[in-house]
């Protein structure tokens, strides 16, 4: 050891880096190493919760069987347009990414990424039960499918207004500063505090939605609990929760573009809107990108708008991915059944993190 | 300052001062007595004003109900969570960044997968595993599975690594240990890094909903944020609108006060565990 010094007591760097590393470590492996297997050891078994609390041998391996009981049917068919909806969006998106690869508007990665996404997208609500068939659980995709709805629309939304927002509110004014806090504002509330807000906001009885119908004359909406506006309704509240951190990372992204294109756009008289579209705009590509993967891994997740403002009701319209996880956890003692959907919501969501961590290597270099 | 500026500022207030409204609502819903909220909610300017004027829903608040332990459980729980992921990130952190030891890339390439994995996909084993460890409803349950997550590690490690090497190799010439330059040199500089992952943290912490849901079950160890959400479900009846009001602007406080006073960090917090985790 060339560095070895004169006290007795100095450790060496490995030794150091030991006792650094040993507490982080230890957490590391405890509490989210070996649950990650745990996970995966549970969804190989027939495990009832209630029934393995008190004997711990209450439990069977099945193999793969609580994965087909979830994703799979009797008689299961593939069909190019079984479920039109979201296989035409899918086809339409697949089409689109090779078409912005081509003409080199869209990187590879980002192209590559699109594709595959759009590509399940098509391929997979075409799965449906044949003649005589039926799903062995008849909710699972039905709850993926909202939660992808739920993303599908709290995505853009947000995206979009937090860009708006974002290029109006740039710049080094008191007054955009005080305009960029109010709108962020509702960001650090809790999950609960944002469902109380809203719940009571939509109601038809006591809301303040509804007394304003009510001022001009219209009979109030009962939105949480009519089919049509229920996803609606917890959209919106998510929105208006979770603008501010997509609008902080466009004004960042706004803040790097060179001021001299600006001046130079100027000179050929583009200023305001038409500088959004022609400068700002295609400039911003990256940022859209990472907000939009960043979104989209964050509201995958959703749980707390759908459990406490609607229940996942009307009739199942709002269920999302991570309450039917819970439910089918914690309500229907199912460990077995709802980890093998919990390593689902893994593989989805691990699939948009290394997509977000490439993009953000990409951006270091 | 032109024209069009003082036009666009005041084009955004509107849409600004919609934004606020559902916010205005609830601290104003909280100052207004329970007997004539039963009746309209919309009594002054659609009930954004609070008039008739009552404190009555905060003082109830803090006599009975158990919304002030909940209030302490929450704080007790944030601030622990905050000590213990920055004790565990900034000694991993360093080391990860700094430090030659062997096998040091497959060691930070673990920990990086570790921020591929949801905390939605650990939350059944962890039931299981606490649960048969009987450690439930207690305060270091809702504090530990949380200190696990690698994103801490990540941004100190991020942090130390772009502090020049001088520093470091000027005290190691003068003899120092590696702990020593840990604790003497390096922390007092990460102190602005350590405010950021605090703060991420705190509010992390604070607003967390699924893991305490599952392990919390005896109210008595109800966090303020899961114990709103107990008594959302049947407010007008139970408690009375402005007292729920009411708890819902108390279990705000903290974070919204936190926010207004370091903006900029909480700023930076919210979008660096964003897009890092």
């Amino acid at each position: 050891m060339p560095r070895q010094h004169a006290s007795g007591f100095a450790l060496t760097q490995r030794q150091a880096a030991v006792i650094l590393l040993a507490p982080f470590l230890t957490v590391y492996a405890v509490f989210l190493v070996y649950p990650f297997f745990k996970g995966i050891w549970i969804s190989l078994h027939d495990w009832n919760l209630m029934a393995v609390a008190f004997n711990p041998d209450a439990k069977t391996y099945v193999g793969l069987r609580n994965y087909e009981r979830v994703m799979w049917g009797r008689n299961i068919t593939w069909g190019a347009l079984a479920s039109p909806g979201f296989q035409i969006i899918g086809l339409i998106g697949v089409l689109a990414s090779a078409f912005l690869y081509r003409t080199g508007r869209a990187g590879k990665v980002t192209a590559l990424a699109m594709g595959i996404a759009t590509l399940l997208l098509f391929v997979l609500p075409g799965f449906h039960p044949g003649e005589g068939g039926r799903w062995y659980d008849r909710r699972f995709w039905p709850t993926v499918g909202n939660t992808i709805l739920f993303v599908g629309l709290a995505v853009p939304g947000v995206t979009i207004t937090a860009m708006l927002l974002a290029a109006a509110l740039d710049g080094e004014t008191r007054a955009k500063a005080v305009l960029r806090t109010l709108f962020f504002l509702s960001q650090v509330l809790s999950v609960t505090v944002v469902t109380l807000i809203w719940q009571i906001m939509f109601s038809p009885r006591q809301g303040l939605i509804a007394n304003l119908t009510q001022l001009f004359g219209g009979s109030p909406i009962v939105w949480l609990t009519a089919e049509g506006f229920a996803m609606a309704a917890i959209v919106i509240a998510t929105i208006w929760w979770s603008l501010g951190i997509a609008m902080i990372l466009f004004l960042a992204g706004i803040q790097d573009i060179s001021k001299d294109l600006y001046e130079a756009g100027a000179l050929d008289n583009a200023t305001g809107a038409k500088a959004f579209w022609y400068i700002t705009l295609p400039n911003l590509k990256r940022t859209i990108t990472v907000v939009v993967v960043l979104q989209i891994i964050l509201h995958f997740q959703v749980f707390g708008q759908s459990h406490l403002m609607t229940s996942g009701g009307p009739n199942d319209t709002t269920q999302v991915l991570v309450r039917y996880i819970y439910q089918t956890a914690f309500r229907d003692s199912e460990l077995g059944r709802a980890s093998a959907m919990a390593v689902f919501l893994f593989v989805i969501m691990g699939g948009f993190s290394i997509l977000q961590f490439v993009l953000g290597r990409e951006k270091d270099e | 300052m032109n024209r069009s500026y003082y036009w666009l500022i005041l084009g955004l207030s509107v849409p600004a001062f919609i934004w606020l409204v559902p916010t205005i609502w609830m601290v104003s819903l909280s100052f207004q007595p329970n007997d004539v909220l039963a009746r309209t909610t919309s009594s002054t300017a659609l009930g954004l004003i609070p008039i008739p004027f009552t404190p009555d829903n905060y003082i109830a608040l803090f006599r009975f109900g158990q919304v002030p332990m909940w209030f302490l459980n929450s704080l007790i729980v944030s601030v622990g969570m905050t000590l213990a992921v920055l004790a565990v990130s900034t000694t991993a952190g360093y080391a990860l960044a700094r430090l030659d030891f062997p096998f040091k890339g497959p060691v930070i390439v673990l920990c990086l997968m570790g921020l591929m994995v949801p905390e939605q996909a650990v939350f059944i084993p962890l039931y299981t595993m606490f649960a048969d460890w009987g450690w439930h409803n207690s305060h270091h349950a809702l504090i530990l599975p949380r200190v696990a997550v690698p994103i801490g590690v990540f941004l100190m490690m991020q942090f130390f690594k772009a502090i020049p090497k001088d520093i470091e190799e000027a005290a190691r010439i003068d003899g120092v240990g590696w702990l020593q330059i840990f604790w003497y040199v390096m922390l007092p500089l990460a102190r602005p890094a350590m405010m950021t992952l605090a703060i991420l943290t705190f509010l992390y912490a604070w607003n967390d909903y699924l893991w305490p849901l599952v392990s919390a079950q005896q109210r008595e160890y109800f966090t303020i944020t899961l114990g709103l959400a107990s008594i959302q479900s049947n407010f007008a009846q139970a408690e009375g609108l402005g007292r729920v009001m009411a708890s819902g602007v108390i279990a705000s406080l903290p974070v919204v006060a936190l926010f207004l006073i370091f903006q900029r960090y909480v700023v930076r917090a919210m979008t660096a565990g964003g897009t890092k985790g």
